[in-house]
């Protein structure tokens, strides 16, 4: 077995692949893992790339997630990048350490495969999992492909070791995850000059003898929180400005939201991951009937870009939702914090939320037609919708 | 918050906690003290036992030795017959039995004659003078104390040769000549003057003494036998005399085979001993019961081993002679009254079990009595004593100690008198600055309480051989040997050391806030940090010898 | 174990890591425990403690009574901090550096138990040392599974109806390279083990559980704790053994002779023990020890040299 080259290359990748190809870029040191469908790929083609030698790191198979990301909080505070994945069930047990992570102003970055959440089992995209844990103080990132996965992981590292913040990169199962495209994978030398070494100036080092975690009072835990505000505030201008400095280097970029299609529509759709792409194709059947639709993909998700979106929608008399994820008693995230988000806003676009992809339910193109066609035609309601 | 404007970091720690001031938690304080241990208290010679026990037991022996022979200057003496009440109350009593206090001094001591250890110098004198009468252990003590002071010293004794009682008193068994001779001698080295063969005739002649020196020491004994009159006029002898011509001529009075002593104490033990040595058979008729005689428990025991038949609870009746001229005693059961004033004994004669004893000589040893003949009106007396204050001073500058003093008739106590008279004289005249040692009483040693046994795995006490009975019986050498150097070691090493820290560092291994310093410069050798002490007093409990009391601190 | 009362009782070297000032009770034990943790494992160290005792003595922010990184993880995750911690050192390239986990009881023999056997099988290099006074008492002595059969607690008020668990022997079975039982009541056998794993850095994983009474989590009196910590062993209920590789046992210290009795006797958690109930647990006791005995006759030595493999 030889080792991949580091040149930059272009090979077919599922979507998982596609991810570990990105971390092998970003050389996290190390890298706790736990197996749960449909993230497994992820790690196991890692384990693969470090033993073909194409991978210098040090991977530990934890005995469960919750531990996987205990080991990644102290590696990451001992002072070297480190890397994770997990879905569904794995996402939920690692909660407890997502708040304890961003508390401790780590950079993990992690990938989430969108999955179904138990009870009862399922195995199919739906983005309540990685949406459960929006209060956790993680950056969120939903991608619609393999390529922009890959390309994600190596910009979130330089935006999180920026703000001291965790990011989630987030694709949905099967659907990006199982996916096989052709992805190219920059060079090493390439993805080096982009994204520095891990430096912390805080760190477990003996010679420094500085502790963490000793209780605090009130006082201390308000003005922690709000250090941590003022740095997920930073955020939508960071990630913008490093991913224009992505595109400009390696010729892709993807912003932090991104408008498609007419721009004077009647209505938007709205939506994240992987149903984007495909109201990107409804979109562009619909133009051709002379339909003055666009979409706006929402990719950075946490912060929830409150200002850029306002701007996104400035003029567009209407909204259509689109989500995959219910949230009980509240309905559709997306839709119920975009709401939130316009509030106030001087000729707010009135706001329709379909419940259409929840628990893997496909998602054609004709279907989004239908959607639009009926948003358009009825008046919106507050309360996210089954469809 | 004051005007400090510096935020405290929310995270990442940048000082430490020894800022923190965790004493205000506490109510009591542990203070790291010497106390008195209960050999220490009762000690005549008030020596500081643990201390040179606790030398010894460093394989310190001539520092052990020197710091033994700063109250004492006679240990190989001591050692042999002291009746060492430093172990009626030592605390090991409570785990295998009391540390063999006595067998380790007399360990030093004979280890000092085998190596020829001297005294140290006696500093330049400062020309004043001090005339001791009588160089019996009371006086010797005085000699040594004073001299070693700087002061010059002549005792006037009225015997032939020093040592009173230790040489014309104990006999050669309990106390050999030799080591006696060269213990006085290395108190001599010193450069004391002696003169013997020479009483203080009368009270002119102590006056005379008083106005020629700087201060006068009286230690003259208690020189006179107490008779029985039935019995002296029946001939019989007194221990005294019969004790004395055993020294002198190193023979007994020929007194025929059967002997009857009558007494209870260590004189009449020595003479019944001593008689049986010249194989005579021998009695002893003592008022008390067993318990109650003065005599040390082990000495009545050796009696008895020894072959001397003893008869407690009676006395002699009558004398009569008989046709070939022995005697023959009627004897009588008796019980002593209870209430009879301290020191009297008041035999109350009991109904039936009378018996006959025939001996062919008595020699009765019922104790002495001071000979004040020869110091008229220069002291006081009282209760058949010199009256002595506090000091032991008799007069403005005259002193009096030992059996002439006190009722307390051991050799311990005379030497301690010594000891006692020689400071109060030095102090008088102005020599160094001796403080007056202070003196304590039980109730303030350490209590077997305050020994954390844990620390003292069981260990078989070890005493001194006695050579078999055949042997001791055959001539006068010594009948109890000293301890080996390995038996001395693990005696030694029973020693708990009460009330002395030894640095086990016990303390300072358990404190859990490590608000115990090592103080090597200090001789309580720790401290407390009264900054982070939350008065738990682990410590108190975990030193193994009581050295550290918890005192309330104000509220 | 010899004591001599002429010489020094305990000859314990230390660094000074552990400071004074901090927040444990009057006469802790887990504070003498930490102190010979810390001070022995030296100030190359970094150390992770959960929420326990230890987390509350280490410090409030932003002080410190360690002077060392102490890491406060969540109460599951001693084990796995621990050994993010130590891979990424590796990965830097301080391999000299020594990883510590600090946990009580329930952060190890409960909720912290998965990460625990998990960093176990993995042989992770670090040493874990359990402060176990047999309850979570920092947040009021409710029962854990260390807690001991028929022992009063704030949940088991009537008497716990199980048994302690065997975390020595559980640990042990892991075949890691080292696994010893401590105690407070022996302070320099604890600092002796603490050294012997600080020194086997490089072989994996070394964990000790020494037992630290609770003064007030026990119903002791606050000068207790050194006495009440040796009884435990004394009367056979912690004996102070070493198993090496799962195999190779040395049984330091078992019972002298001291009935059970006179341990319950002095502690409020076991007043309410009846007769039967005490001779019942002199019997388990005596059968604990029997087996124990056995086993560490019965097992046949390996050769030591070839231990576990590192994962990673």
């Amino acid at each position: 077995m030889m080792p991949t080259t580091t040149d930059e290359q272009r090979i077919l990748l599922k979507g998982n692949h596609a991810v570990s190809y990105g971390v092998m870029r970003a050389r996290p040191q190390v890298i706790p893992i736990y197996p749960i469908t449909p993230q497994t790929p992820i790690v196991e083609k890692i384990t693969d790339l470090v033993l073909d030698g194409s991978f210098d790191t040090d991977i530990m198979t934890a005995e469960s997630e919750h531990s996987a990301m205990s080991a990644a909080i102290t590696a990451s505070l001992t002072g070297v990048r480190v890397f994770t994945a997990s879905a569904s069930q794995g996402v939920f047990l690692m909660h407890e350490m997502f708040h304890y992570a961003s508390g401790a102003r780590v950079p993990i970055v992690m990938a989430i495969v969108n999955r179904t959440l138990g009870s009862p089992w399922g195995f199919w995209p739906d983005q309540t999992d990685s949406l459960a844990q929006r209060d956790t103080g993680w950056m969120h990132i939903y991608t619609e492909s393999g390529q922009e996965s890959l390309d994600t992981v190596i910009q979130a590292y330089k935006v999180a070791e920026q703000v001291s913040l965790p990011a989630f990169v987030c694709h949905e199962a099967f659907y990006v995850s199982h996916a096989l495209e052709p992805v190219i994978v920059p060079s090493q030398a390439a993805v080096d000059e982009f994204l520095p070494p891990f430096d912390p100036s805080h760190r477990l080092d003996p010679v420094r003898k500085e502790s963490w975690g000793n209780v605090i009072n009130q006082e201390m835990f308000y003005r922690h929180r709000k250090d941590m505000s003022a740095d997920m505030d930073r955020v939508p201008d960071l990630f913008t400005a490093v991913d224009a400095e992505y595109k400009e280097k390696f010729g892709r970029g993807y912003g932090i939201l991104e408008r498609y299609g007419a721009d004077d529509p009647e209505i938007l759709l709205v939506g994240f991951g992987s149903m984007v792409g495909t109201m990107r194709e409804a979109v562009d059947v619909m133009l051709a009937e002379g339909l003055k639709v666009g979409l706006l993909k929402v990719r950075l998700f946490r912060p929830f870009p409150i200002a850029e979106l306002r701007e996104a929608v400035a003029g567009v008399p209407k909204l259509a939702v689109m989500e995959r994820n219910y949230s009980p008693g509240l309905g559709g995230v997306l839709h119920q914090e975009l709401k939130a988000a316009l509030y106030g806003m001087k000729d707010q676009p009135l706001m329709h939320g379909y419940l259409s992809g929840v628990g893997g339910m496909n998602v054609s193109v004709e279907r989004i037609e239908e959607l639009t066609r009926k948003a358009l035609a009825e008046d919106p309601v507050p309360e996210s919708v089954w469809v | 918050m004051n005007g400090n404007k510096e935020l405290v970091p929310t995270h990442w720690t940048t000082g430490w906690t020894t800022v923190l001031d965790t004493g205000t938690w506490r109510s009591t304080l542990p203070v790291h003290t010497w106390r008195p241990a209960p050999c220490f208290v009762n000690c005549p010679l008030g020596n500081d036992i643990p201390m040179w026990i606790g030398l010894a037991a460093d394989e310190a022996f001539h520092e052990a030795w020197l710091a033994l022979v700063d109250n004492n200057p006679l240990p190989a003496v001591i050692g042999r017959v002291c009746h060492h009440p430093c172990q009626t109350d030592c605390n090991r009593k409570v785990l295998e039995g009391a540390v063999g206090i006595n067998s380790l001094e007399q360990y030093l001591g004979d280890m000092a004659l085998e190596e020829g250890w001297s005294f140290p110098a006696a500093p330049e004198g400062s020309g004043k003078r001090v005339a001791i009468v009588g160089g019996g252990p009371a006086g010797l003590s005085a000699a040594y104390q004073l001299r070693r002071r700087g002061l010059e010293v002549t005792i006037y004794e009225a015997q032939p040769e020093l040592g009173g009682v230790l040489r014309y008193g104990i006999p050669e068994y309990r106390l050999p000549k030799a080591v006696l001779n060269k213990e006085i001698q290395r108190i001599l080295a010193l450069g004391v003057s002696v003169k013997t063969f020479s009483p203080v005739a009368d009270s002119a002649a102590l006056a005379a003494l008083r106005d020629e020196y700087e201060a006068v020491f009286v230690a003259i004994g208690a020189g006179r036998a107490k008779m029985l009159g039935h019995l002296e006029e029946a001939g019989a002898l007194s221990g005294h005399d019969f004790l004395r011509t055993l020294a002198v001529c190193e023979t007994a009075p020929d007194l025929g085979q059967r002997v009857v002593v009558v007494g209870g104490g260590s004189a009449a033990m020595d003479v019944a001993r001593s008689s049986r040595r010249l194989g005579r058979t021998v009695s002893l008729v003592v008022l008390e019961e067993r318990d109650a005689m003065l005599a040390q428990e082990e000495e009545v025991a050796d009696a008895i081993e020894e072959g001397a038949a003893l008869f407690n609870g009676a006395m002699i009746d009558t004398v009569e002679k008989a046709a070939d001229g022995h005697l023959v005693l009627r004897c009588v059961r008796v019980k002593l009254d209870p209430d009879a004033p301290p020191g009297e004994f008041c035999p109350i004669r009991q109904q039936g079990g009378d018996f006959t004893l025939e001996a062919d000589s008595l020699v009765v040893a019922i104790g002495q009595d001071p000979d004040f003949s020869v110091l008229g009106d220069q002291v006081e007396t009282a209760g058949g004593l010199v009256k002595v204050d506090g000091g032991l001073a008799a007069g403005p500058d005259i002193y009096a100690g030992g059996d002439v003093a006190t009722m307390d008739r051991y050799v311990s106590v005379a030497i301690g008198d010594g000891k006692k008279a020689a400071l109060s004289i030095a102090a008088a005249l102005g020599v160094g600055d001796d403080e007056a040692p202070k003196e304590y009483t039980l109730a303030e040693a350490v209590t077997p309480e305050e020994v954390n046994t844990y620390y003292f795995p069981e260990v078989e006490p070890t005493e001194r051989d006695k050579s078999p009975v055949e042997e001791r019986l055959s001539d006068f050498r010594e009948s109890r040997l000293g301890l080996a150097f390995s038996q001395a070691a693990q005696e030694a090493a029973r020693c708990m050391s009460c009330g002395t820290c030894i640095e086990c560092d016990n303390c300072f291994v358990f404190c859990s806030d490590m608000a115990v310093a090592k103080e090597p410069d200090s001789e309580l050798h720790y401290s407390v940090l009264k900054q982070y002490c939350k008065g738990c007093g682990l410590c108190a409990v975990e030193c193994p010898r009581g050295c550290i009391i918890m005192i309330q601190e104000t509220e | 174990m010899t004591v001599s009362s002429r010489k020094k009782n305990y000859e314990i070297p230390e660094e000074h890591v552990f400071l004074s000032g901090h927040n444990a009770c009057p006469g802790c034990g887990q504070a003498l425990a930490i102190r010979y943790v810390l001070n022995t494992m030296g100030p190359n160290t970094i150390s992770t403690v959960p929420p326990s005792c230890a987390a509350i003595i280490s410090g409030p922010q932003p002080l410190s009574s360690m002077m060392l990184p102490v890491y406060q993880t969540t109460l599951e995750s001693s084990a796995a901090s621990a050994a993010g911690i130590r891979r990424a050192l590796n990965r830097m390239g301080k391999t000299d550096v020594n990883v510590l986990s600090i946990a009580g009881d329930g952060g190890t023999y409960d909720i912290g138990f998965q990460a625990l056997s998990g960093a176990a099988e993995r042989n992770e290099d670090l040493v874990y040392v359990c402060l176990d006074n047999e309850g979570y008492m920092n947040t009021g002595a409710q029962k854990s599974g260390a807690s001991p059969h028929l022992v009063q607690t704030a949940t088991t008020p009537g008497g716990k109806p199980t048994q302690k668990k065997n975390i020595a022997e559980i640990m042990a079975a892991h075949g890691i390279p080292y696994v010893a039982t401590a105690s407070t009541g022996f302070p320099d056998d604890l600092a002796r083990k603490v050294a012997k794993a600080r020194d086997m850095r490089g072989t994996g994983m070394r964990f000790i559980v020494a037992l630290t009474p609770c003064l007030p989590g026990w119903g002791v009196k606050e000068d207790q704790g050194i006495a009440i910590a040796r009884l435990a062993t004394d009367t056979g209920l912690w004996p102070l053994y070493e198993v090496e590789y799962g195999t190779k046992y040395t049984i330091n210290r078992g019972p002298q002779g001291i009935p059970v009795r006179e341990y319950y006797k002095l502690q409020k958690r076991y007043s309410h023990l009846t007769e039967e109930q005490v001779e019942e647990l002199q019997a388990e006791m005596e059968y604990s020890w029997q087996l124990l005995k056995a086993r560490s006759e019965c097992i046949p030595e390996r050769g030591l040299a070839a231990g576990p493999a590192q994962s990673g």
